[in-house]
């Protein structure tokens, strides 16, 4: 018997959430066919199968927060007689002598039938050919179809959001050249990886999740994007005024705020569409989404709760979850949750808008761009020098419309324009 | 010789023009290739002149011969009926040669260039062509190995070709024999049985293990159909010792490795292994990857360890039949072309133009109730089937295997007529990952066999029209 741990992926991680398992309980499955699908802080990982067996019991539920080291699941690997033994001597010594004839093979070699019966593939010839033609491994697809079939739309889905896997296989085929330095194939191989000349960027972890959330979010929600410009004269007086009492808050705090202030005259962007039962959920809770640029990729730790919160304390918790963002601390919990987003990009300077994707299954996302000082025309029809900022807003119009949009936007920049308004709001 | 210098440059030669080869020649010219394929003997190999064609031109004769009772009873009559097994070989030489000539008209209009002589590999990328006191060399950018395999007979068997014969000689026999025995469990040797039993001749089976290699179902009505037709089977039995004489065979059996029994016939079939053609091909300069029997070993492209070459059909190992070599060729010749193809011997339909004829795809019920929980089984007799007493031919049954929890068909098993022809339905249906309603909510035309794939559907659940519940109830639970 073998048991399946968590292992420990990397990245500093200690914990992990079950999310889906692949196989039940007395599935046959193969070495390296995915068994379980674990969420970490940061990522989404596959635990593939350390051997080929059947899968004798399950332990955590779906769901489930576990540590590393925990097991998931056991395995009855085949029993190993004696003349099984000799069987996978045999086949060991094979597959090194394939490996010795590498410089004319550049595709690996499946191998012949014998003994096994061939493994049902669950997807109609006209699938499996779209499978060949992207190169997908339809063991490896989860099919969603009738008595799990795997559709056409499964391998769209498998080609969007797992390229991954292609390139743990090339690092696998890599490994067993490596040792065998000496002999004239692995030196063939390396050349050739000299000459590319393109550079290789791993496409897994959070690079990996990043795109499938684009990818399913832009596939799902049909965005509409509009831009504003709001006067933020009067709001970089309040803050220096208030600098002056000791107070360092923000704009980006009172953006949240007033952003949150805005959602209560226009719940219909703090929602979430739940197509299946037709209908849309107006989320009663304010949790405000941050999106934060670190080395590794986009992350957004998620502010609880703004409408409860003061506007020192949304700076300090920003301030707070922005720098454990960056030092790649974050919990799950200070992960998930969120019901609007927000992206300060101003102080990376440039940018004068955007047409962000929405955070799935999110409603709305804004945008803040630079703050710049512009010429502008007052209601007296004088020129003034004002400090002007761009804002893009992207909701799913499925769930809203423009009007609906340009007056939610209104309705902050008229809180922005005059912050004192804000007080109105003091609960 | 000057090798090498005076290479002829093609984009493809293939070596044997059997099936495999000739459907990949086909193909690749179909894709732009130039395509050079080498034959040593004739177009359409051991399947069209010695194998599948033969032997079913006999099958065919025999099945019409079963049918003349039948005649008989609807008022067609004839005075005298005879069989005279020359003329039948004189039919099978010329549907041979209508056949053959199709293949090499098909292979002119494809503009394939097709060469009598006898291959060897020089190197990777180089053929050597040996015509006569000619010797040819072709560079080629892909190859295709589709030399077949020969068959070969237990060591206690001497195969002389008279009394003692083969799954191609059989079929050159020009009388009829008094007793044949046949030696085998495989499709081929139940042809030969049935064949010549309906021809007249008196016909025992020897099998080495206690069964045919049908789903259980079969191989029970296989025998209750082979004592009607008064032919014995001995069954855990050995063939030790052959004795061959001017016009007898006598044969010594071991029975369970225990008792020793003697039977005499006029003449022995034998059931063969078969071994890879490749003497002579120097593949092992190549170093072409083998199999433990040494067949040459290929990935789901058809591809060897150089993936430059392919290799196709019996030559490969596996089942040794057509219908997998067809598919390899045309596999191969598209993975050359670019193409993303592959070939997949999952469903791969085994049948056997028996009297009555067998046909089965998927999972036998034994392999069902291994690989699932639950397992329905639906079985509907010929009885039940209107057509079936129409045609006179009411012996054979459809039997389908779905497994419970989802409904999936497993697996459709058919003896009886029309079998051949119908289990394209059952082998459509499971590469489209068919469910049982998949199979009922279509139209069946009536009346016709068809019919009975449609009420082996329903007796999966009780539902068969023609079918006493009692009997459904039983072949649910069984």
């Amino acid at each position: 018997m073998l048991e399946v741990k968590l292992h420990d992926i990397g990245e500093g991680m200690t914990e992990a959430v079950v999310i889906h398992y692949f196989v039940k309980k007395g599935d046959y499955v193969k070495a390296d066919q995915p068994l379980v699908e674990v969420q970490t802080d940061k990522m989404v990982a596959e635990i593939p199968s350390p051997a080929e067996g059947t899968v004798l019991d399950i332990f955590v539920p779906e769901g489930q927060t576990i540590a590393v080291g925990t097991t998931l699941l056991s395995l009855q690997t085949e029993a190993v007689g004696h003349e099984q033994a000799k069987e996978q001597a045999a086949v060991t010594v094979e597959a090194e002598v394939e490996t010795e004839s590498e410089p004319v093979v550049s595709e690996p070699i499946g191998t012949n039938e014998s003994k096994t019966k061939p493994q049902r593939i669950l997807a109609s010839p006209y699938t499996r050919k779209i499978a060949r033609e992207h190169g997908v491994d339809l063991s490896l697809v989860k099919g969603t179809g009738p008595a799990g079939r795997i559709t056409d739309e499964d391998v769209y889905r498998y080609v969007q959001g797992q390229q991954a896997p292609q390139t743990t296989q090339q690092e696998q085929a890599a490994q067993p050249v490596a040792p065998t330095v000496e002999h004239e194939p692995a030196t063939v191989t390396v050349t050739k990886e000299e000459t590319k000349e393109e550079t290789i960027i791993p496409f897994r972890g959070r690079r990996k999740q990043i795109a499938k959330k684009m990818t399913q979010s832009l596939f799902t929600i049909p965005h509409c994007t509009h831009f504003e410009e709001i006067d933020v004269t009067e709001l970089i007086a309040l803050r220096e005024e208030l600098k002056g009492h000791g107070m360092n808050i923000s704009a980006t705090a009172f953006f949240i705020k007033a952003l949150s202030l805005a959602l209560k005259q226009f719940p219909i962007f703090n929602a979430k569409l739940d197509e299946e039962n037709e209908c849309i959920r107006l989320e009663k809770e304010h949790h405000f989404g941050i999106a934060v640029d670190t080395e590794d990729g986009l992350i957004v730790p998620v502010i609880k709760n703004i409408e409860k919160k003061s506007l020192r304390q949304i700076h300090e918790e920003a301030k707070a979850l922005t720098k454990k963002a960056l030092e790649n601390q974050l919990s799950l919990a200070e992960m998930t949750g969120g019901t609007f987003t927000i992206s300060n990009v101003g102080p990376l300077g440039g940018s004068i808008g955007a047409t962000p994707i929405i955070n799935y299954p999110e409603v709305a996302l804004v945008a803040f761009h630079k703050t710049k000082k512009r010429p502008v025309v007052m209601e007296n029809d004088e020129i003034a020098v004002r400090s002007m900022m761009n804002l893009s807003m992207s909701f799913d119009h499925r769930v809203a419309d423009g009007a609906t949009a340009v007056a939610f936007t209104n309705y902050f920049a008229k809180l922005i324009e005059n912050p004192k308004l804000m007080l109105m709001e003091l609960i | 010789m000057v090798v090498g210098e005076l290479a002829h440059e093609r984009d493809v030669v293939i070596v044997g023009g059997g099936p495999g080869g000739y459907h990949a020649a086909i193909r690749a010219a179909q894709l732009g290739l130039s395509v050079t394929l080498v034959e040593k003997e004739a177009l359409g190999g051991v399947c069209l002149n010695k194998g599948c064609i033969p032997s079913k031109v006999f099958a065919h004769a025999a099945q019409s011969m079963t049918s003349v009772q039948h005649m008989n009873d609807m008022g067609i009559e004839w005075a005298h009926v005879a069989f005279h097994p020359g003329k039948l070989q004189q039919y099978k030489t010329k549907v041979i040669g209508q056949l053959r000539q199709g293949v090499e008209a098909l292979c002119k209009a494809n503009k394939i260039e097709v060469i009598k002589g006898t291959a060897s590999f020089l190197a990777e990328d180089r053929i050597g062509v040996e015509k006569g006191d000619a010797f040819d060399v072709y560079r080629f950018r892909y190859a295709v190995i589709a030399t077949g395999a020969a068959l070969v007979a237990p060591a206690a068997i001497n195969v002389d070709h008279k009394r003692v014969l083969n799954a191609y000689s059989i079929y050159g026999l020009e009388e009829l024999p008094n007793h044949l025995i046949v030696y085998g469990s495989d499709y081929i040797a139940l042809e030969v049985a049935t064949s010549f039993r309906a021809f007249g001749a008196d016909v025992s089976i020897v099998l080495e293990s206690d069964d045919f290699v049908f789903d259980s179902s079969i191989n029970r009505e296989l025998q209750r159909l082979l004592k009607k037709m008064k032919v014995k089977v001995y069954k855990n039995s050995r063939i030790t010792h052959v004795e061959s004489e001017q016009e007898q065979v006598t044969v010594s059996l071991a029975v369970k490795e225990q008792e020793t029994v003697s039977l005499e016939g006029s003449h022995l079939f034998v059931s063969c292994g078969l071994k890879a053609n490749v003497d002579g091909l120097e593949i092992d300069r190549l170093g072409l990857k083998r199999t433990k029997e040494g067949f040459i070993d290929v990935n789901e492209r058809a591809q060897t360890s150089l993936p430059h070459i392919f290799a196709v059909g019996d030559v490969t190992g596996g089942p040794a039949l057509a219908v997998k070599a067809i598919k390899q060729g045309k596999v191969a010749a598209e993975t050359m072309a670019g193409k993303q193809s592959e070939a997949d011997t999952t469903f791969l339909p085994t049948i056997v133009h028996s009297i009555p004829p067998i046909a089965s795809v998927g999972l036998t019920e034994e392999e069902a109730k291994e690989q699932y929980k639950d397992v329905r089984i639906g079985q509907f007799p010929l009885t039940g089937n209107g057509y079936a007493s129409i045609i006179g031919q009411k012996d054979g049954f459809i039997k389908v295997i779905s497994d419970a929890d989802s409904e999936m068909v497993l697996g459709i098993h058919m003896m009886g007529a029309g079998a051949v022809e119908l289990i394209s339905s059952g082998v459509i249906g499971l590469e489209m990952v068919g469910r049982e309603e998949d199979w009922k909510f279509p139209l069946y035309p009536h009346p016709s066999i068809n019919e009975g794939l449609l009420e082996a559907v329903e007796a999966l659940r009780a539902e068969a029209i023609h079918l006493p519940p009692t009997k459904q109830k039983g072949a649910v639970s069984s």
